[in-house]
């Protein structure tokens, strides 16, 4: 026994027990092979980054450009001059108009802001120049919902007037639109927030629900079941859609009732517009779901849908600010819709009224994700 | 709905070409089983026993040829025997994140069964897969052979009068896997038609009759006895051995 012992502790004498860089490769090799395999992976993880560089790039290239503004400037002289310095600036796009006819444009929503330059401006500035008077006058009637929007027109006026006169002693007078609305950077973060629920817990989640389902295997097996694919694809929406019903629910209570901010309009009609966005979603998810195989290409439509869409849709900048070429593109980006919606309820305090065309383009796009999704539902297996 | 036939599953020179990769997964079947009959699939793995099982079922089309269920055509009248079919694919296909109970449930809501319905079928079930202590398990924290009486489970939960079981019995340990076979001839008392596919042989000798496939065709059918005494041989698997290396000559 004794013998044996010894002879097997012989047989067995530990080898290849140290750190061995042969296999730090073979895990290293395994992997870049297994990635190699999936093709659409390296494809898109080829494309993604510039993709997303050229569009981050192109959206934010700098400041809030192009915001179109009425000018109502009732004075010949220096004021001709702050004009003449506005219209050069790119941060505005100016066109003439009264400041009656503007104030109700700017709360429609087609400016961003009016300006009035006094008839008695030029008088103004040399009386005060004489020292019979303390400042002259400019009014300015602007959207003040979105802190980088009011500091880009600010900005402009500021400018035009400091490179006209000097800029000393003129006094802007600011009356903010939608009821005097001004917002923190945490108020008008918050439609933004119902923006990104909706767009990934949707578009993604709903993605990965489907693909686990195929992976699985269930999928399979309820094809020989009685379900059909209508009441499957009414089935995910139903309940994708509570989930984002929850989870907006919760941003919102969380926003006002924590961070004290502000909802100016209707939220029952916020939840509406977000359920009706949402539903679109899920549509383009099931829609999608058909694109991927697995989980990994299923978080990848992440870059190739809701960062551009984010990018392009108004999010971060004013669609307006896009160069002119990509400007176009936020038209069928469906977020453009989602935050004139949610942007215009929530800080705005717009109504149907005000909202039909956007609710109606959500509306068509919904239709056009379900026949999508529609189409592509499967009732079988793949032949 | 009236069942009139004899047959419980018809196929006629079933085909099956994959439009993907081109593969002829099953090659002029031509199965028979009657109603209230153990049927046992056999052959080697990509003989097309899955493929054909899901053509039967309706979830998968074929390329030519017709399928007869309870005397319905298949594909044209799928809809109309789900309801009466039950399949366990040979992955578990349950759900990973759901409680063994969620699971039947919701197969069971997919039925049409109301609560009570699914209780005392349930029940039953759960004492038959011996699962009663595993009712509230996340199916992830299961064992592989609990997996694979909880997608049992599924597949009975509406009492059909056809099941299928895709290699129902791998990773089933041997007691379990004879409490099955009492647990089938129960089933067939009650007129239940089980076809079970395998690639087990041993297991095809406890069926009624056996189909054996290979290249997406039965090369030889009967009784386990017929087979045995026709080609003289011991055991199923040694018949099997014989056909596949072309000692008998095909007989279709």
């Amino acid at each position: 026994m004794k013998n044996k012992k010894k002879s097997t502790e012989k047989e067995f004498q530990p080898k290849n027990l140290a750190f061995s860089m042969r296999r730090v490769m073979a895990i290293a090799l395994r992997t870049i092979n297994q990635f190699r395999r999936d093709r659409r992976t390296v494809a898109l993880l080829s494309i993604v980054p510039i993709v997303i560089m050229l569009i981050f790039g192109l959206a934010f290239s700098g400041e809030v450009i192009n915001l179109p503004v009425l000018i109502d400037n009732q004075d010949s002289g220096l004021g001709t001059l702050i004009v003449d310095n506005l219209v050069n600036d790119t941060r505005v796009t100016l066109t003439n108009g009264t400041y009656e006819d503007g104030i109700s444009q700017v709360e429609n929503g087609n400016y961003y802001a009016v300006i009035l330059i006094p008839s008695n401006f030029t008088t103004s500035i040399l009386e005060m120049l004489a020292g019979n008077l303390t400042s002259a006058q400019i009014f300015i009637y602007l959207d003040g919902t979105k802190p980088t929007i009011r500091a880009s027109l600010l900005g402009a006026l500021r400018d035009a007037m400091e490179n006209a006169i000097g800029g000393n002693g003129v006094r802007v007078v600011q009356t903010l639109a939608f009821g005097g609305a001004e917002f923190s950077g945490l108020d008008t973060g918050i439609p933004a927030v119902i923006a990104f629920v909706l767009i990934f817990l949707l578009v993604i989640v709903g993605v990965i629900t489907l693909i686990r389902e195929k992976i699985q295997g269930t999928q399979d097996r309820l094809y020989s079941t009685p379900l059909r694919s209508s009441e499957r694809l009414l089935g995910y929406v139903i309940g994708l859609l509570l989930i984002a019903t929850i989870m907006i629910a919760l941003v919102l209570i969380f926003g006002v009732f924590v961070f004290g901010a502000k909802v100016q309009g209707n939220v029952f009609l916020l939840i509406f517009a977000a359920l009706l966005f949402g539903m679109a979603h899920v549509f383009l998810a099931v829609f999608l779901a058909n694109f991927a195989q697995n989980e990994l290409q299923a978080i990848q439509f992440a870059p190739l849908t809701a960062i551009p869409s984010m990018a392009l849709g108004g999010l971060f900048v004013p669609t307006i600010s896009l160069p002119a070429w990509l400007y176009p593109v936020s038209y069928v980006v469906p977020l453009t819709y989602g935050i004139n919606l949610f942007e215009g309820i929530m800080l705005k305090g717009w109504g149907f009224k005000e909202l039909w065309l956007d609710f109606t383009v959500v509306a068509v796009m919904c239709l056009i994700f379900f026949i999508l999704a529609v189409i592509t539902v499967r009732d079988r297996m793949r032949d | 709905m009236t069942i009139e036939t004899e047959y419980a599953i018809e196929t006629q020179d079933l085909v099956k070409i994959y439009k993907t990769g081109k593969v002829q997964a099953v090659n002029g079947l031509n199965l028979r089983i009657k109603q209230g009959e153990i049927y046992a699939l056999i052959g080697a793995n990509g003989s097309g026993k899955t493929t054909s099982l899901n053509m039967i079922s309706g979830a998968l089309f074929p390329t030519s040829g017709s399928i007869k269920v309870l005397g319905y055509p298949i594909p044209a009248k799928r809809r109309l025997i789900t309801n009466y079919i039950g399949l366990a694919p040979q992955e578990y296909s349950i759900y990973e994140d759901l409680t063994l109970e969620e699971n039947v449930r919701f197969f069971s809501r997919i039925y049409g069964m109301n609560k009570s319905e699914f209780e005392t079928k349930f029940t039953e079930l759960l004492q038959i897969l011996r699962l009663e202590e595993k009712r509230k398990t996340m199916v992830k924290n299961l064992s592989g052979g609990m997996k694979r009486r909880t997608s049992i489970a599924c597949s009975l939960i509406h009492s059909p009068k056809i099941v299928f079981f895709d290699e129902a019995t791998v990773g089933v340990d041997p007691v379990l896997r004879s409490f099955f076979w009492d647990y089938f001839r129960s089933l067939q008392d009650k007129g239940v038609t089980l076809v079970i596919t395998s690639h087990v042989m041993d297991e095809a000798e406890r069926a009624d009759r056996i189909g054996l496939m290979r290249a997406g065709k039965l090369i030889a059918e009967g009784t386990p006895e017929e087979l045995k005494k026709k080609h003289n041989a011991e055991t199923v698997e040694e018949i099997f051995i014989k056909l596949s290396e072309g000692e008998v000559i095909n007989e279709e």
